[in-house]
């Protein structure tokens, strides 16, 4: 690795927890050398692996695409598998790891995001297409898909969730995520359902309790736009029968060409 | 550690990727009212979601613009006009790409059911890429002949795996996630359950179905850049073979020819799909000498040899010349926002390398396991060469060998191939279960088995670390177990394994708790890494030709009249090789005998 010099020595802090053992969270101090492109992810890695075998997070894919290690990192949400130590150390060398907040923690890194998956299940996050499936692929514009790019990049890592103060307080606001999952089938042509959803998440759970602190985008490791998606979600709901007839005549033509535009 | 307890469900499915979820939602589906997936890490973390480019079908919504040669423009096929592509395409191009290994009845199966599975994806949500007249945009990929590849932007594992995950869920499939499979309970020929480990408390689980499938995934953590996940580590392939079920041509790994250097990380095939040049450190466009008709789209194992022959012969870039250039720069900043954005978001993040402007430095990196666990076409897992079905077990996707890669497969062949026999297990399954299939009393006691065996990890004192012995695995793997192979590496790979098995003896276990325990599991993955990898060199050791991704300096021609034929591995006594026959290859001789392979 001849290239790829050693770096100063630099401290990982990371909260421990062992719900089992111990009264509560406490920090522990790891020291250890890393090089230029050591990842966050990395230098957990190597501590687990030749320190502290008891040190414990979640992780797998390495590359931000299956939501694992989304934890917080000097009080901000983020994956770490992504992300270079370097770019996160303190003027004392230092980098601070905790879990994802608001959320119970199973151990050290670990959280429990039971809440989380179950308004995700709230919502139906499957789409409900109509009664009349063509032969071939429903046709959507080019323009229709990325009036869903928004949404269907989300990895449901959760960092969104755990950095939002509605979902600080009250367990049983949808969320972001979910309400960013509802704003992508709610938008889709193809969904037969959005008048049933925008009832359901147009309501003081769901996205009229949304704050708009803009916590969600900040922490969202893929650039998306929760608050964005909760607003459209606030304007569409209060047009719901109208949104609920486009929809309906929209699908009518699903099964055929889109009419060339420009 | 907590005693154990006792779970039934009609159906089991360890692995909830693209395969596990298929299975698990058409079984449920087709009646099948108690379907269990199981999986080591949550459902929509599962290693499917990594896949970039596209899934194959011949759709003919595209086709390449007259006059513009092989890497011109596409444009959509006006209503009326002749296609461009067809399921024998597909077929021929798959057949060549696995250099005459795969068998071909499996193959037709797989290619003339391609266009009814996207049209599927599509119809219960999936948000593919669009053509300007609305339909699923496609793209070109290495080996295919036509632009097949259908896509969504450079994330169509990931849109494709919360689709099905979705409807998985929607018909009522029960998950348990973060449970991880130790065993497979095979009595007397006939598969009755698994034992689990509940992760978060630690407890065991016995639990019984009347059919129990793997889709467990690849196994290419056993190299060192690899673009896998940590979670790929092999362990249903392992714990099959550990339960006497055979594997089938393990010595077939593929290399992508472009993991981001040091990382491994995928940057996607749809790279070069979309135009994307290779080039060395004279900034030469080096496919030329290699394959002059297909360049940069000639498929994985041979762009792999020529990468690394490169870096072989001094012309690699970077410090210490182990890497390549992939050049994108002419492709423009609009066609990569729009079609590679997370392609070019993982170059800045991991190398700092913003493909608009400067071309990324990759190197080949272990992607993709063409062997596994034999299947007939239906997902019934055989017992040995002579296709004796083991009863109450299936498997389908990268940890199954069906086959239809054989000897190398192609790029968006992947995705199709877990979604097409993900189904069919599934539809075997409800069948299966539906003709009155029983739940079959044990007359062993495998949870006791497992309880023992954890234990006496746990509580030996142990002085190997874990760690540093998957990676001495990783390295010999690599280094004698890779791209190039010949007898004499081979030779020292496995009597390297060897002693790593005999030093895993003595692993230790850091952490002694009970409740989520990912230091106990590090230990169990890498016990399969070791397991498995003796199989691939003995199988690669044993087969003295190169087809396909298997490629020996030795033996550089591929020899039909010997080799022919698929490796099927049993487990030996104990401390003994494993124990090697061979199965022919399904080849329709009228239609597509063997040719010699060049792009």
């Amino acid at each position: 690795m001849s290239n790829n010099g050693s770096q100063p020595t630099v401290t990982v802090r990371v909260q421990r927890f062992n719900p089992d053992i111990d009264k509560k969270p406490f920090l522990q101090e790891y020291r250890l050398t890393p090089q230029r492109d050591t990842t966050i992810l990395d230098a957990l890695h190597e501590i687990k692996t030749h320190q502290d075998g008891g040190l414990t997070y979640r992780r797998s894919c390495r590359h931000a695409i299956c939501g694992s290690c989304a934890m917080n990192v000097n009080g901000r949400n983020m994956l770490v598998c992504n992300v270079p130590l370097r770019k996160h150390l303190d003027r004392r060398n230092r980098v601070t790891i905790r879990p994802l907040p608001y959320l119970p923690i199973i151990k050290d890194l670990v959280v429990d995001r039971s809440s989380f998956w179950e308004q995700y299940l709230r919502i139906k996050p499957w789409l409900i297409p109509p009664d009349d499936i063509p032969e071939k692929e429903f046709r959507m514009s080019p323009q229709e898909v990325a009036a869903l790019q928004n949404a269907e990049k989300c990895i449901m890592c959760g960092a969104c969730y755990s950095a939002c103060t509605v979902v600080a307080t009250n367990k049983k606001y949808i969320g972001p995520h979910a309400l960013l999952k509802a704003f992508m089938r709610v938008l889709d042509p193809r969904d037969a359902t959005p008048g049933e959803r925008l009832k359901e998440v147009g309501t003081d759970e769901g996205a009229f309790r949304c704050h708009t602190i803009f916590n969600c985008i900040d922490a969202c490791p893929k650039g998306l736009d929760p608050t964005k998606a909760i607003e459209t979600l606030r304007q569409l709901a209060a047009k719901r029968q109208a949104f609920e007839a486009a929809r309906r005549e929209r699908q009518k033509s699903l099964a055929g060409p889109v009419p060339v535009s420009e | 550690m907590p005693s154990q307890d006792e779970i039934t469900h009609e159906v089991i499915i360890v692995g909830a990727g693209l395969a596990g979820s298929w299975a698990a939602m058409t079984a449920a589906q087709e009646g099948v009212k108690d379907v269990a997936v199981l999986s080591k890490i949550h459902p929509l973390r599962s290693h499917s979601s990594a896949a970039q480019g596209g899934i194959a079908a011949a759709l003919n919504n595209v086709r390449p613009v007259a006059d513009t040669g092989p890497r011109g423009p596409l444009e959509q096929i006006p209503p009326g006009d002749e296609p461009v592509d067809s399921w024998e395409l597909h077929m021929f191009d798959t057949i060549k790409g696995s250099d005459w290994l795969g068998d071909q009845d499996s193959i037709e199966i797989m290619v003339k059911a391609a266009p009814e599975i996207i049209y599927t994806y599509e119809h219960m949500g999936c948000v593919f890429s669009r053509t300007p007249d609305g339909r699923i945009a496609q793209r070109r990929f290495g080996g295919h002949s036509a632009p097949r590849a259908n896509y969504s932007a450079d994330y169509t594992g990931h849109v494709l795996l919360h689709t099905i995950h979705e409807q998985a869920l929607r018909h009522g499939v029960n998950f348990y996630s973060e449970w991880y499979c130790l065993d497979l309970n095979v009595e007397d020929g006939v598969c009755k359950g698994i034992v689990a480990l509940e992760v978060l408390t630690g407890k065991l689980h016995t639990l019984r179905a009347k059919a129990v499938m793997f889709a467990t995934g690849g196994y290419g953590r056993a190299f060192r850049i690899t673009s896998n996940a940590y979670a790929n580590t092999g362990d249903g392939v392992a714990i099959a073979y550990d339960a006497g079920v055979p594997l089938m041509d393990m010595e077939f790994v593929q290399f992508h020819p472009t993991g981001l250097y040091r990382h491994g990380i995928l940057m996607s095939e749809a790279c070069r799909g979309e135009g994307g040049y290779l080039t060395n450190k004279d900034g030469e466009r080096f496919m030329e000498r290699y394959a002059p008709d297909k360049m940069e789209l000639a498929p994985r194992d041979l762009v792999s040899r020529s990468e690394q022959t490169e870096i072989d012969e001094g012309r690699g870039i970077g410090p210490d010349g182990l890497g390549i250039h992939l050049d994108m720069r002419h492709l423009g900043r609009e066609k990569i926002l729009q079609r590679l954005p997370q392609i070019r978001d993982l170059a800045i993040e991991f190398v700092g390398a913003d493909p608009i402007d400067e071309p990324v430095p990759i190197q080949p990196t272990a992607h993709y396991s063409m062997g596994g666990i034999p299947t007939n076409a239906d997902g019934q897992v055989l017992a040995n060469a002579d296709g004796d079905p083991l009863v109450g077990f299936y498997a389908a996707g990268e940890c199954a060998c069906v086959s239809v890669h054989g000897a190398n497969r192609l790029g968006t062949n992947s995705l199709l191939e877990a979604s097409v026999f993900g189904q069919r297990a599934g539809r075997t399954i409800a069948n299966f279960i539906q003709d009155g299939a029983k739940l079959q009393p044990l007359s062993g006691n495998p949870g006791e088995r497992n309880q023992q065996h954890l234990r006496a990890l746990l509580d030996r004192p142990g002085k190997e670390n874990v760690e540093d012995i998957a990676q001495e695995l990783k390295s010999t793997m690599t280094d004698n177990c890779g791209i190039f192979r010949d007898a004499g590496r081979m030779a020292a790979a496995l009597e390297k394994i060897g002693a790593l098995q005999e030093r895993f003896k003595a692993a230790k276990v850091m952490d002694k708790s009970s409740r989520f325990n990912t230091d106990l599991l590090a230990a169990l993955e890498t016990s399969h890494l070791l397991t498995f990898s003796e199989v691939i060199v003995a199988g690669a050791q044993a087969r003295t030709e190169s087809r396909g991704a298997h490629s020996r300096t030795d033996y550089p021609k591929r020899d039909d009249e010997n080799w022919l034929k698929h490796t099927v591995a049993h487990k030996g006594e104990p401390s003994e090789p494993p124990i090697l026959s061979y199965k022919p290859v399904f080849i329709d001789w009228e239609r597509y005998p063997p040719q010699e392979r060049k792009y």
